[in-house]
């Protein structure tokens, strides 16, 4: 499906240099700055966000696969971390563990399935296992997640001093987590098989042709993705205290697409640009469209419709999103002097 | 009747042609020649409006069409027919023909007397799902196809590829019918073919032209037009 | 028993009304088109308004609505779905579905969030078996086969459907010989926009109206979509019937897992295909 698009050739653009310190600085700097102007309640609530939508970045930005079933694998870990806590004991480390391990085993298996197929239909087999993980955590499995009432679940402090339902504490560590994560997915986007796993992205067949099992990068780096996600979900649940079906609903896959493609799907500073101007149109609109609709004495809509401006805007004038419209007006004065 | 200039095309990124000039006179055959992955298809899908140029220039009696869509230079007379031998195959070999009249404003008729009188055969197959049709009768459906209407410049891809030898002389006898009447540049692989019937021969390498033949009757023999290749 | 072969066959029937448009665009256009499902629910609305305007005339409303929901779909078509042609598919995916948040949060400032019911418009039940089946379901069924006849019809005889059989195969043939695709599509659309409308109507009566309706069916029409073959209209009408059933079978069991179950089986399906070109 996705061949539509015509690249026969290979146009992996180079990684961008820059130093990983610098950028890690640069987010850490970002944050705090960020946390100021917001309640710090929220702050490690966004930082999972940016994790999550990092995940998808590496799955959809970097290798070209758009599911709509990721949040299955926020949900799992959410659910793996909730369920330790409750029927196993109050280690938030070992729930951490357990969150990620369980959803990782499941991408692993499912990855095996759904990388099968491509397009349109990789982007809705997944929502429809993400759907069927929802059901299962209402219904059948009720007895043991309390269906839609949620569950509610206490760590332990972490490594003893760390609690995580401290606004402080919560924040520096989901934050040290989204830098961790970050590190590690430059380093491997910039790698021999980050670079592979773009070319994949470009064109499947070519990379076949040259030789290479692409099935298997394809499983690695969707295990990768999910798995990710997971480590979000769970750090979710240690920091909330509470999981409810919503943390693993479809409906949530917008939200993360969405993120990664008002930033600018394929760079990481992108994704995490989209996602706090999500987060922005989300959380701010809702409460500031009220209060501006009072003041002009006008009825005004809804945030969901100024997202669905925003997308067609993206879609039709603004292409690369926000990092990859700036890089493009960047790089163009400076092509004309290499070529003056 | 057609000049292209300077043109450069590709896909994506891909750049494919690189300044291409070439021109056909009215009534001409022209033949390109060239191997695998020299830009033959690509060059006849840019003339046909498949593929938008990145730069240069199609003229069609004094026009620009570069900027035109397909639909507008087919109007315009140009027909092109594929290399996948690719026919409505859910269709019946009739309708292929209707949709045929349709875009080229004539009657039905008329398009299927044409295309009769070129292969009687093809009356037998009339309610027929094109998809049952053997490749050789596929590609003489797209060439009956192609000259519904009155066709200024056909463009056809690998009329022969694949085909029987008695398949072959059919469409032989099929294009050389309608020489004369309607100018043409014919991708092609079998250098027999070509040098039966070419008028004149370009040759691609490498998405450019690289030799130009004005009169294929003094070749030798189709071994003296492989050493061009 | 044949309560849920009959609820079965409704809810397959609706599926098919609002898959048709789904399964063309996704077929000639190769878009996954989201702003199917707000069409869909502004239609509902629409009719409801019209409904009370119109003196509870459910002929008249349905017809009304209809009317005025073609300039609806063709500006959709003409502005955001020709502009998508030839892009790649999340793009599209994205576009279409802006226009669904739009939609449905213009609707909710119209019409708000209280779910509407809409009354039977037949309100006779026939005895069957020992069970009274509402004859209004019984319609719903036999209008979809009576859709099925007609659009059989309409690809194999009409010119423009046959352009856009030949065009699902190769639109690029088909303007190489002169013929403008664009508009054909967009007739087409249109066609689908309408059909899903209807559907919507005839469900809204055995349902209520809620702004979030068009989201729900989207889900499992992309289901039928799959299923049926990726614009392949047998298929559809096959896969939306099959799935009709395994919702209402499933639903008689274990009411919850019904949707559930309809996205096991496309799974299932996907899996079961030969593994398919890219």
């Amino acid at each position: 499906m996705n061949s539509r698009a015509p690249c026969p050739g290979f146009s992996v653009p180079p990684a961008p240099r820059g130093g990983l310190v610098g950028e890690l600085a640069l987010i850490a700097a970002g944050l705090v700055l960020l946390s100021f102007v917001i309640r710090i309640h929220w702050m490690a609530d966004f930082a999972v966000f940016f994790i999550l939508v990092l995940s998808f970045d590496l799955l959809y930005g970097y290798m070209g696969h758009l599911s709509f079933g990721h949040m299955l694998y926020f949900g799992a870990g959410a659910y793996g971390a909730a369920l330790w806590l409750v029927y196993g004991n109050a280690s938030a480390l070992l729930a951490l563990g357990v969150g990620i391990a369980a959803a990782a085993g499941m991408a692993a298996i499912l990855g095996g399935i759904v990388l099968r197929t491509h397009g349109a239909s990789f982007a809705l087999i997944n929502m429809a296992f993400n759907e069927i993980g929802h059901f299962l955590v209402q219904s059948p499995l009720a007895a043991y997640t309390l269906g839609e009432d949620g569950l509610s679940c206490t760590a332990d402090p972490l490594f003893g001093f760390i609690s995580l339902y401290e606004d402080r504490w919560a924040f520096a560590f989901s934050a040290a987590v989204l830098l961790a994560v970050f590190a590690l997915l430059r380093v491997l986007t910039r790698s021999p098989f980050g670079l592979l796993v773009r070319s994949i992205r470009e064109n499947e067949s070519r990379v076949q042709f040259l030789g290479y099992d692409t099935f298997r990068f394809k499983w690695i780096t969707f295990v990768i993705a999910s798995t990710i996600a997971a480590l979000a979900g769970a750090l979710f649940t240690l920091i909330q205290g509470f999981v409810s079906p919503r943390v693993i609903s479809p409906f949530g896959n917008v939200d993360v697409i969405f993120a990664v493609l008002i930033g600018g799907a394929g760079y990481l500073g992108g994704a995490l640009i989209g996602a706090a101007v999500f987060l922005a149109i989300k959380n701010f609109l809702p409460v500031m469209i009220p209060e501006l609709s009072r003041w002009l004495e006008v009825k005004l809509p809804q945030w969901e419709l100024w997202l669905g401006i925003v997308l067609l805007v993206i879609v039709f004038s603004l292409r690369g999103g926000i990092v990859g419209t700036l890089r493009a007006r960047l790089r163009k004065p400076r092509a004309v002097e290499a070529g003056a | 009747m057609l000049e292209v200039a300077r043109l450069d095309a590709g896909y994506g990124p891909a750049r494919v042609l690189h300044d291409v000039r070439l021109a056909v006179r009215p009534g001409e055959m022209v033949f390109v020649v060239g191997r695998n992955g020299a830009g033959k298809t690509t060059l006849l899908k840019t003339i046909a409006g498949l593929l938008p140029p990145t730069a240069g220039e199609i003229r069609f009696e004094g026009r620009l069409v570069a900027g035109l869509p397909p639909e507008r230079r087919a109007r315009m007379g140009f027909r092109y027919v594929n290399q996948e031998k690719r026919v409505f195959s859910r269709l019946s070999v009739r309708s292929n023909i209707e949709l045929a009249a349709r875009g080229a404003g004539v009657s039905f008729e008329s398009a299927w007397s044409r295309a009769v009188a070129l292969y009687p055969k093809l009356d037998e197959f009339r309610e027929l799902p094109a998809g049952r049709l053997s490749g050789g009768q596929r590609e003489i459906l797209l060439i009956g196809r192609a000259l519904a209407g009155q066709p200024r410049l056909l463009l056809i891809d690998e009329p022969t590829e694949g085909l029987a030898a008695i398949v072959i002389e059919d469409i032989l006898r099929i294009l050389e019918c309608m020489r004369q009447s309607v100018s043409a540049i014919i991708v092609e692989q079998n250098l027999t073919v070509v040098r039966r019937l070419a008028d004149r021969i370009y040759v691609m390498k490498e998405g450019r032209i690289v030799h130009e033949i004005a009169d294929p009757r003094q070749l030798a023999g189709s071994e003296q037009l492989e050493c061009f290749l | 028993m044949i309560q849920t072969v009959v609820y079965g066959l409704t809810i397959g029937a609706i599926l098919y009304f609002f898959s048709v448009g789904l399964a063309l665009t996704f077929g000639t256009m190769h878009i996954i088109n989201f702003a199917h499902g707000m069409v869909y629910t502004l239609g509902v609305y629409l009719f409801i308004t019209f409904l009370q305007a119109f003196g509870q005339s459910f002929p008249a409303a349905l017809a009304a609505s209809l009317l005025a929901m073609l300039p609806v779909a063709w500006v959709i078509e003409r502005f955001v779905i020709r502009r998508l042609y030839g892009e790649s598919l999340d793009y599209a995916i994205i576009a279409t579905y802006g226009v669904l948040l739009i939609g449905t949060d213009a609707i909710k400032m119209v019409w708000g969030t209280t779910p509407y019911p809409v009354n039977d418009p037949i309100g006779v039940a026939v005895p069957l078996a020992g069970m009274d089946l509402p004859l209004y379901r019984i319609a719903i069924v036999l209008s979809a086969f009576a859709l099925y006849v007609a659009l059989r019809a309409f690809f194999r005889r009409s010119l423009v459907g046959r352009v856009v059989v030949a065009a699902l195969e190769d639109a690029d043939g088909v303007r190489c010989l002169g013929i403008d695709v664009n508009r054909h599509f967009s007739i087409v659309f249109v066609l689908g926009s309408a059909l899903a409308v209807l559907g919507g109507i005839l469900y809204a009566p055995i349902s209520t109206a809620d702004p979030y309706m068009g989201f729900h069916i989207l889900l499992l029409a992309f289901a039928v979509v799959i299923v049926g073959g990726m614009g392949n209209l047998n298929g559809t009408f096959l896969a939306a019937l099959a799935l009709g059933m395994v919702m209402a079978v499933t639903g008689r069991y274990w009411s919850q897992a019904a949707n559930a179950m309809v996205f096991a089986v496309m799974a299932l399906v996907i899996l079961l295909r030969p593994r398919e070109a890219h």
